[in-house]
């Protein structure tokens, strides 16, 4: 499977962004992205000469916008069409979302903790949620040396909270990249997917996220699959679970070549995790080299497993990626 | 002048939507746009810091609280945000979501300002939406005139 490397939440000066959306394009292409989703707030007028900067710059570019709203920052992509972000309520926000999934898009809550108003307008997530399915995507890691900001160890809180609760929801990092600025802090890649069925490159990593088929890090490409009575499942796939007593088998593959260069970690022992509604479910260390790691898990009280690599970045103890679930569910019986 | 008004806000307009609604009734090759607010920043500290502290009150969880208290000035200067967003007769016409207390837009049939989008500017009703996404002076006051240029000096 093809892993696109994607950065999935940006702005140009059609918002508050200070760069072309060439300027944009070529910068993520320097720093190894595949694709962008370009999120302008509440306006789509940047996607005018897309064709053009993908052709230039050989990075795709997923047409976006992020609801940029009283009650919260709604990231929204895959669209062609503008859906109206001003009519929506605080208690409205499954209409809005609704018409989004209208219109061939998705929903992602961006940066759900950062402080609200008036320090930032709206960027705190107020909208009530009654049916947490209709969300697609969580942006757990938001900005740069995300994973240890308190904020987005809340918002991956949350989305472990909404998985143990039996909800199949994506999790995105997103930087919300304003500007072309050099920063030392590690960059977060959302690497997405790809199926082998029809359309675009852009449509494709679309339905990656719809589908869950995402992996995040700030360096090696961590990917997983599971393997239940002979059949293999990726990422963002459910296991039918034919009896409690039966071991899962994970594969877990960690690959560094993955934008090589381009990032930098020291070297080390990492510790892979695999984590469910119980916590650690396994883990073991991992050393600085491509591998495949085997767990054996019992499949009894699994609703949802991840893998998690964790290291130490900068000085700090942190995690380096995390996948997206596999999810398990038991057969129904007569 | 197809419009020109001004307004007085206050903090509880935060979180409004205030629509002005204009007709284009004859073939104009631009339309033009000037928005101004202010002030735009509230440069009382004290006014701030509370408004700082009920902000981290509400947004940041307890634990974390203390440290970020102390550090309330990286939130300065708080500021006000008023944001524009345009519809034609059949549409909108995209938004302008930037930080600018004055702003010079334009739109026409081949180009528009960055947020806007070009296109035929059709006769009928239009409409420009001012979205209050904060106010946090005591007063904020606002003009919107807006104008076209004739089809045949463009
Ligand atoms: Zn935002
Ligand atoms: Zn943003």
């Amino acid at each position: 499977m093809r892993w696109l490397a994607s950065e999935l939440h940006t702005h140009t000066f059609h918002s508050d962004g200070r760069q072309t959306l060439r300027k944009l394009a070529s910068g993520a292409a320097k720093l190894g992205f595949d694709c962008i989703a370009l999120t302008d707030h509440n306006t789509m007028s940047g996607l005018g000469d897309s064709e053009l900067i993908e052709r230039e710059t050989g990075v795709v570019i997923i047409p976006g916008m992020e609801w940029t709203t009283f009650y919260g920052h709604m990231v929204t992509i895959g669209l062609q069409d503008f859906v109206d972000w001003r009519k929506t309520g605080q208690s409205e926000i499954h209409e809005g979302i609704s018409m989004v999934h209208g219109r061939g898009g998705l929903a992602g809550m961006a940066h759900p903790f950062r402080i609200g108003s008036p320090v930032c307008t709206g960027c705190y997530w107020e909208y009530e949620i009654k049916d947490w399915n209709d969300l697609d995507y969580i942006e757990v890691w938001s900005g740069t040396f995300a994973s240890v900001k308190p904020e987005n160890r809340r918002a991956f809180a949350l989305w472990t909270d909404r998985l143990n609760a039996g909800i199949r929801i994506a999790a995105t990092s997103g930087r919300d990249w304003h500007e072309q600025a050099n920063t030392d802090e590690p960059l977060s890649v959302t690497y997405l997917g790809l199926d082998d069925e029809p359309g675009t490159i852009s449509q494709k990593a679309v339905r990656a996220l719809a589908q869950g088929r995402v992996s995040v890090t700030v360096g090696p490409l961590v990917t997983m699959e599971a393997e239940a009575a002979g059949a293999l499942y990726g990422i963002g796939e459910s296991v039918t679970v034919q009896n409690g007593a039966d071991l899962i088998q994970l594969h877990v593959k960690i690959d560094f070549s993955v934008r090589q260069t381009l990032w930098e970690l020291p070297k080390q022992d990492f510790t892979l995790k695999i984590t469910g509604i119980s916590g650690t479910l396994a883990q073991c260390a991992a050393g600085f080299a491509d591998q495949l790691y085997g767990f054996s898990i019992p499949a009894y009280g699994l609703i949802w497993a991840r893998a998690e690599l964790w290291g130490v970045v900068k000085g700090v103890r942190t995690m380096v990626a995390f996948t997206n679930a596999i999810y398990f569910e038991p057969v129904a019986t007569e | 002048m197809l419009l020109n008004v001004s307004g007085q806000l206050a903090p509880i307009d935060s979180k409004r939507h205030i629509t002005h609604q204009f007709r284009l009734d004859k073939p104009a090759a631009a339309i033009q746009i000037r928005f101004a607010y202010g002030p735009k920043l509230l440069e009382d500290d004290g006014q701030a810091k509370e408004l700082i502290m009920i902000s981290i009150g509400s947004y940041i969880a307890p634990e974390q609280q203390s440290p970020v208290r102390e550090g309330w000035r990286r939130y300065l200067p708080l500021k006000n945000l008023l944001t524009l967003s345009i519809d034609d007769p059949d549409g909108y016409r995209g938004a302008c979501h930037r930080h600018d207390a004055e702003q010079n837009l334009f739109l026409s049939e081949q180009e528009a300002s960055d947020g806007l989008l070009s296109g035929k500017l059709a006769l009928g009703e239009w409409s420009v939406t001012i979205s209050v996404h904060s106010v946090v002076t005591e007063h904020c006051s606002y003009e919107l005139s807006i104008w076209t240029e004739e089809a045949d000096t463009a």
